[in-house]
């Protein structure tokens, strides 16, 4: 098997980015690539405490299978991705996306790795709800999903 | 009719509930749907918080798509509203 994409229900576990490696390591893959997303203490100008993710399990595993095996039949159809995402509650400084990447060459993994990112940021539907040391809380605003044409 | 709207994202300041039911005309649309949903967000006095959400959400039915405009709407049918995603 060479794609593991999932969903981690922060209440009962989290990302783990040693399980991301064992994943990936092949002796027919020499570069390996790993982007760590984690929740940052700022976001314009409040203080942030943690961020509370949205997700639709079903649309949004679909949505990770087909992003990556568009990215391996763009870049390396033997690349081997791991790919987990945080739902629920996540405090400052903890992993809230991890893609870890092995690939034949370096650089089709960084492109996969950066391939796989940008495409779920406009396609996946995830939600984040940014909490603030004020006590306060907000959505963040984001991408649409329905056609721009569709948009009055 | 009545569909159940389940929230996700910022749609759920509509309610303390995972699911809103929402009485609409019979035969309704999701055109009809988007309507109904401006008018519940501005009698909640949600207009500042909820702004285009009605025009920006995307609708996605138990067959597990995103439906257009035109899709009907079946008495009792749970469909989700998606609000502008962002993650990552």
């Amino acid at each position: 098997m060479t794609l593991h994409a999932a969903i981690v229900k922060t209440e009962k576990e989290k990302i783990s980015s040693e399980k991301a490696k064992n994943f990936i390591l092949s002796e027919e893959n020499g570069a390996e690539s790993i982007f760590v997303g984690r929740v940052r203490n700022e976001n314009n100008g409040k203080k942030v405490t943690a961020v509370t993710y949205d997700v639709h399990d079903k649309a949004v595993i679909k949505s990770f299978q087909s992003i990556c095996f568009e990215a391996k039949s763009k870049f390396d159809s033997n690349a081997s991705i791991f790919l987990e995402h945080a739902k629920g509650y996540v405090s400052v400084g903890e992993i809230s996306i991890l893609i870890a990447v092995s690939s034949g060459h370096r650089d089709e993994a960084f492109k996969i790795c950066r391939f796989i990112l940008e495409e779920i940021k406009h396609k996946s539907p995830i939600w984040k709800k940014e909490h603030y040391t004020e006590g306060n809380e907000q959505w963040l605003p984001g991408h649409s999903l329905r056609p721009k044409e569709e948009i009055k | 009719m009545e569909v159940q709207l389940k929230l996700y994202g910022s749609s759920k300041i509509l309610s303390d509930k995972e699911i809103l039911n929402i009485e609409l005309p019979n035969n309704s649309n999701i055109e009809t749907l988007r309507g109904v949903l401006s008018k519940i967000i501005s009698k909640k006095y949600l207009k500042n918080s909820l702004q285009n959400l009605s025009k920006t959400a995307a609708f996605f039915s138990e067959k597990d798509e995103v439906v257009n405009d035109s899709y009907k709407l079946k008495n009792k049918e749970l469909i989700s509203i998606f609000p502008p995603i962002g993650g990552g």
